[in-house]
């Protein structure tokens, strides 16, 4: 379920001020993902996290398909 | 719980346009504010970021002999994109976007954008500049010419909130537009509502400039098959169209299509397309599934014909899957191109997902979804504008969406939104003080809030899907239009059909659990406003006279935009 938030996270909330879906909210202690069906996927929120505390757990439907050609 | 703002220039979406209204609005004089649905530094199409600008420059332009006719009339007609569209765009607002377009760079140079480099590549243009002067990182991109700028603008957002923050524009983030209010058959303002708190907004203005943005989104079934796996943002849903269709504003639409030949945009499960296509300059290339190079790169002036036919050789050859190949490219172009893909939106994140899955340009193909020959597409609703950004309605200016003028994406964006805050911002001077009609505030307040009211009814998930099927429906009888003539009354009476789905859907009762939910309610209702109206104008016949369908007709001989194009005002009953 993206985005996930690791121990880093220290609660500025800055990417729920930013959120272009509106699906994040203030949680306990650490942002919540209120509507994750929502979620574009953009990286709006690791992209402006102050402190490195953002990955997108991207579901594997939406996961490219690779070829390892070298 | 309703809160008022009066103002002189109400900017409704704080995207890329919306953002240059506001700017030039405030510099022109005016108090302006914006309605935004989401956050000004990371909304709309380009909320994380835009590499590439299509651009006129009179130097270095004006020496190699491209004028901005040249120009206008290669991406309409010449180039190779623009022999995709066969004359389908306003060329005369097209003019206006490209001479607009350097000022626009200057500017955004000015407010802290790195548009010149001390570096650039053996695949830029090589141009003479002065002695210790940075160049411009100019690419071929679709055209004949090399008129595109490769440049820093992952925070362009970031810098134009700032600029409309330091000329005092209020910026209402979270509120999203839900009407406009006209008075004595002028625009007075619009409404919105927060969608964390709920609160009802009034703006009262005297000039409204629509600017949010280019799609209908979720009106048609995702080719992904989940509306949030998009390019586009899936959070742009017609709102200001559906706002300006209520109030009588005349739209420019395009239908839906097929399309003639086999193709791909798309990444496979990744429904993005800019890194696909101008973003993989210079090293992408399109190989088939024995490694064989069909397209040395997408964005380079490769002959449309050829591309098609050695897409459908490979597919007759049994060629398939095709793939996004960087692997042959040097070190110094793939770090060209992590630098593109850092910048263009959706991009950087798709660097920071190959991080986290251990995937490497220089190692690994990308698989690219194929789409067939004769695949439907959806259709598209625009409000249509003079040279002045001005709709028909008093009052009410548009920069994004507008007739097609906007395939080239940010600088029409950049340099419309430009023009219609200044232009807003003088009928604003004139304009008397606005006068609400408390009546009309009262019942879109109504109207807008039901679904939180509401003690049952569907969510609007429910309703969006059901728009879809309807609008898959439309998409079919449109088609059907391609048909011989006797089949002609079967796609009538199918489409006549869809409308009468659609106001089915209309009349149904929402339930929104809160304020976010209230607005994707909203969203919903303003699809099927949209959907109605694209209908409607599928019933009339003047307009099927070419394979892509819109309001407009091919005239004798060279296709051309047409400027006077068949209105059907809202919510007439399809009357030309």
């Amino acid at each position: 379920m993206p985005p996930v938030f690791n121990e880093k996270c220290t609660a500025c909330f800055k990417c729920v001020e930013i959120c272009p879906g509106d699906v994040l909210r203030e949680g306990d202690g650490k942002p919540k993902v209120a509507y994750p069906d929502e979620c574009w996927h953009c990286g709006a929120c690791m992209m402006d996290c102050p402190a490195d505390a953002v990955r997108l757990d991207l579901p594997l439907w939406m996961r490219p398909v690779t070829k390892r050609v070298k | 719980m309703t809160k008022t703002i009066k103002t002189d220039v109400l900017v409704i979406g704080g995207g890329l346009s919306g953002c240059m209204a506001a700017i030039n609005a405030a510099d022109h004089g005016a108090k302006v504010a914006i309605m935004e649905k989401s956050h000004t530094e990371r909304s709309g199409a380009a909320g994380t970021g835009n590499d590439h600008f299509w651009f006129w420059d009179p130097e270095i332009h004006h020496r190699r002999g491209w004028t901005i006719p040249d120009m206008v009339r290669d991406i309409s007609f010449d180039g190779e994109y623009g022999k995709t569209k066969g004359g389908l765009m306003d060329q005369e607002l097209l003019e206006i976007v490209a001479e607009g377009t350097k000022e626009a760079v200057d500017n955004l140079e000015s407010w802290g954008i790195q548009f010149r480099y001390d570096e650039i590549y053996p695949w830029n243009l090589q141009y003479e500049a002065p002695e210790g002067e940075k160049r411009f990182r100019i690419v071929p991109q679709f055209q004949s010419e090399w008129d595109t700028l490769n440049y820093d603008g992952r925070d362009i957002k970031r810098r134009l909130t700032e600029q409309c923050l330091k000329r005092g524009v209020e910026i209402y983030n979270r509120v999203s537009g839900t009407g406009l209010l006209i008075v004595d058959g002028k625009v007075v303002g619009a409404t919105g509502v927060n969608m964390r708190t709920g609160e009802f907004h009034v703006f009262k203005a005297k000039a409204v400039v629509m600017a949010t943005g280019m799609d209908q989104m979720r009106l048609f079934r995702a080719q992904s098959g989940d509306w949030f796996n998009s390019q586009s943002p899936p959070y742009i849903t017609g709102d200001g169209e559906a706002m300006a269709l209520r109030a009588g504003a005349e739209v420019f639409i395009l239908q839906a299509g097929k399309s003639r030949n086999a193709g791909f945009q798309y990444f496979r499960n990744l429904s993005r397309s800019s890194g696909t296509a101008t973003t993989c300059y210079p090293a992408g290339r399109f190989v088939n599934s024995e490694g064989e190079v069909m397209i040395r790169h997408p964005a380079v002036r490769e002959p449309l014909r050829k591309r098609r036919e050695e897409v459908e050789r490979s597919i007759a050859e049994g060629k398939t899957p095709f793939y996004l190949d960087l692997t042959d490219a040097s070190e110094e172009e793939i770090r060209y191109v992590e630098w593109s893909y850092g910048h263009e939106g959706l991009c950087w994140v798709i660097l920071e997902i190959m991080k986290d899955l251990g995937l490497d340009f220089r190692k690994d193909a990308f698989e690219l979804e194929l789409e067939p020959t004769g695949k439907l597409s959806g259709g598209f609703l625009a409000l249509y504008i003079d040279t002045d950004c001005h709709t028909n309605l008093p009052g009410l200016y548009a920069c994004s969406p507008v007739q097609f003028a906007g395939e080239v994406a940010a600088p029409t964006y950049v340099v419309l939104g430009w023009r219609s805050g200044e232009k807003a911002a003088e009928y604003a001077q004139e304009a008397a003080e606005p006068t609400l009609d408390a009546k009309q505030v009262e019942s879109e307040e109504r109207r807008v809030t039901a679904p939180l009211n509401a003690e049952d009814g569907h969510p609007w998930q429910e309703v969006n899907k059901e728009i879809n099927n309807i609008m898959e429906e439309y998409k079919g009888y449109v088609a059907g239009w391609n048909l011989p003539r006797e089949d002609a009354e079967v796609s009538r009476a199918g489409l006549e059909n869809c409308i009468a789905q659609l106001e089915k859907l209309k009349a149904a009762e929402m339930k929104a659990e809160d304020p976010h939910e209230l607005v994707r309610c909203n969203e919903v209702m303003n699809l099927i406003d949209i959907g109605i109206m694209m209908v409607k104008a599928a019933l009339e016949p003047e307009q099927h006279e070419r394979g892509i369908w819109f309001l407009g007709r091919q005239v004798e001989g060279e296709p051309e935009f047409r400027k006077t194009p068949i209105v059907i005002k809202y919510p007439s009953k399809g009357d030309a």
